[in-house]
């Protein structure tokens, strides 16, 4: 057993600041997760990873870094895992959605950046993330403006490689975006000291769409009149995800699926029937934060799916696993990469696309479109939505907010609102 | 809201532990048993010295056949702190 303090000193952390953490994250997950009535008891995994949220994988990574691994941190759905996995390295996600680390970004950046590049510049400043401590080499990508000039910051404390991600999608622009993964694989050579092979990335295009088709069954299992799984914790196995060994992800992904399936058949469910159904649009939600879906959830109503980076555009889309020379794979990896419909596209009417189509597979009764505040592409990009939904004939509420707790009863009060106009 | 308020004033128990292998080897043994547990982080006011962020967290109703089934065993935990419930889903309070 590895003692946690020692870990975080050998790390180089600021243990009293990280302590401030410790304090609120076991108040906040009660109040959020553990109020819940009849659970998943797939579950219990996701609350003991967020128990040991600071101890247990920085561990694993730290073992393996002895072993010879290097960790790769990132920051974007858009960046391929499958590439980094192929030549023996390990991704974690490095997103902060915490409040708690906002402050230090805000000692560098502008105030009106938003609060996820905000946290996550200061995780790393100041010393309070173990996850940001341990990652060899970040891997960013320009997918905002806010994003492109923090990340300038950033490489001066910790290597960085920026992949240049298409604004546009004209066919030019999926074959700029395969040389990317290509030369982002020489990168991952070069750090690793493997080689990226054919056999080898083949390999990893499995385990990842492995890992995507789990995380889709959990979501299917959303789409069922009764509801076998709340929103909230839904959105808690996304956002580990990010963290976790991927082909564990994967085995503990479908072992909750087993159990959803299970109780749709038992027709069990987590809330009274007649729950209205909410599905949220936009920004991503980066553990731990949870307020908008408490806040739905404690209003009557339930998520049953988001339309986010921290949801279906991560596991949406498989990659090709036909193709067995780099050229091709690298090719396959860029198709299936592009099919994210990201705000920072111009223009982008894939995403009102996959906002309706989703509505219909979800059955949603309503959706809320969030933005997390100076998120100005999909801020702008809401005009379309909210445009779309009304003409659709979907209920829509747009909701702009960050990570602190000054607006919640404020949002709560528009949220009740939102749901008592559903009927 | 009047079922919330009361469920505030409920006793809780929080079984910790020196390490996480523990408390999932005790958490297994009481899922065989059919006794009730949820693992959860340990509330930090409790943890003291502690590096284990696990914890066992147990209603009022289930203590004694927790505590039995435990002694039964010889289960390995560090302590067993009582405190009146911490969760309040109205607090709004997140991180």
């Amino acid at each position: 057993m590895s003692d946690y303090v020692k870990m975080w000193e050998d790390l180089g952390m600021d243990l009293e600041t990280h302590d401030a953490l410790c304090q609120v994250l076991p108040t906040a997950f009660g109040d959020v997760y553990l109020s819940q009535e009849n659970r998943p008891e797939g579950m219990g995994f996701w609350d003991f990873v967020v128990s040991e949220i600071h101890g247990i994988r920085p561990s694993e990574l730290i073992e393996a870094q002895k072993n010879g691994q290097k960790v790769f941190g990132t920051f974007c759905v858009y960046v391929p895992d499958e590439v980094v996995i192929a030549a023996n390295g390990i991704v974690t996600g490095l997103c902060g959605g915490s409040q708690f680390w906002v402050p230090g970004g805000e000692k560098v950046l502008p105030k009106n950046t938003c609060p996820l590049i905000k946290a996550s510049v200061g995780a790393r400043l100041d010393r309070t993330c173990p996850f940001f401590r341990i990652a060899d080499i970040y891997v960013g990508e320009n997918t905002c403006d806010g994003k492109k000039k923090a990340y300038e910051i950033l490489a001066e404390d910790v290597p960085m490689h920026i992949m240049d991600v298409p604004q546009m999608k004209r066919p030019e622009d999926y074959d700029r975006w395969a040389h990317e993964i290509e030369l982002f694989a020489g990168v991952v050579e070069e750090q690793t000291g493997n080689k990226v092979t054919p056999e080898k990335l083949a390999e990893a295009i499995k385990i990842v769409n492995n890992k995507r088709k789990a995380l889709k069954r959990v979501y299917d299992a959303r789409k069922a009149a009764k509801l076998p799984i709340s929103g909230k914790d839904a959105l808690l196995m996304m956002q580990i995800a990010f963290f976790d060994d991927p082909v564990r992800c994967a085995e503990m992904c479908n072992k909750l699926a087993d159990e959803l399936e299970q109780r749709i058949k038992d027709g069990v469910s987590v809330f009274p029937e007649g729950t209205k159904r909410i599905m949220v649009t936009g920004t991503p939600l980066a553990i731990p934060n949870w307020k908008l879906h408490h806040i739905i959830e404690t209003s009557g109503a339930a998520v049953v799916c988001e339309e986010m980076c921290t949801g279906t555009r991560y596991f949406e889309n498989l990659v090709d696993e036909t193709q067995t020379t780099l050229e091709g794979q690298y090719k396959a990896l860029a198709d299936r990469y592009m099919k994210n419909n990201c705000a920072c596209f111009t223009p982008n009417p894939g995403r009102i696309d996959d906002i309706l189509r989703l509505a219909k597979e979800y059955n949603v009764d309503g959706i809320i479109d969030v933005n997390l505040k100076f998120c100005s592409i999909y801020d702008t990009e809401g005009f379309f939505v909210e445009r779309a939904l009304k003409e659709a004939g979907i209920p829509v509420l747009g909701i702009e907010t960050d990570y602190t707790d000054s607006d919640a009863e404020q949002l709560k009060t528009r949220v009740e609102a939102f749901v008592e106009m559903l009927g | 809201m009047e079922e919330i308020k009361a469920k505030t004033k409920d006793i809780n128990y929080y079984i910790l532990f020196e390490n996480y292998t523990h408390g999932l080897a005790l958490e297994k043994l009481l899922k065989e048993e059919g006794l009730r547990a949820r693992i959860a982080p340990t509330p930090r006011s409790i943890q003291g010295k502690l590096t284990c962020g696990m914890s066992l967290l147990v209603l009022e109703e289930d203590i004694e056949a927790v505590r039995e089934c435990i002694d039964r065993h010889q289960a390995k935990y560090y302590s067993i702190v009582e405190m009146e419930c911490q969760i309040n889903p109205n607090r709004n309070v997140f991180c």
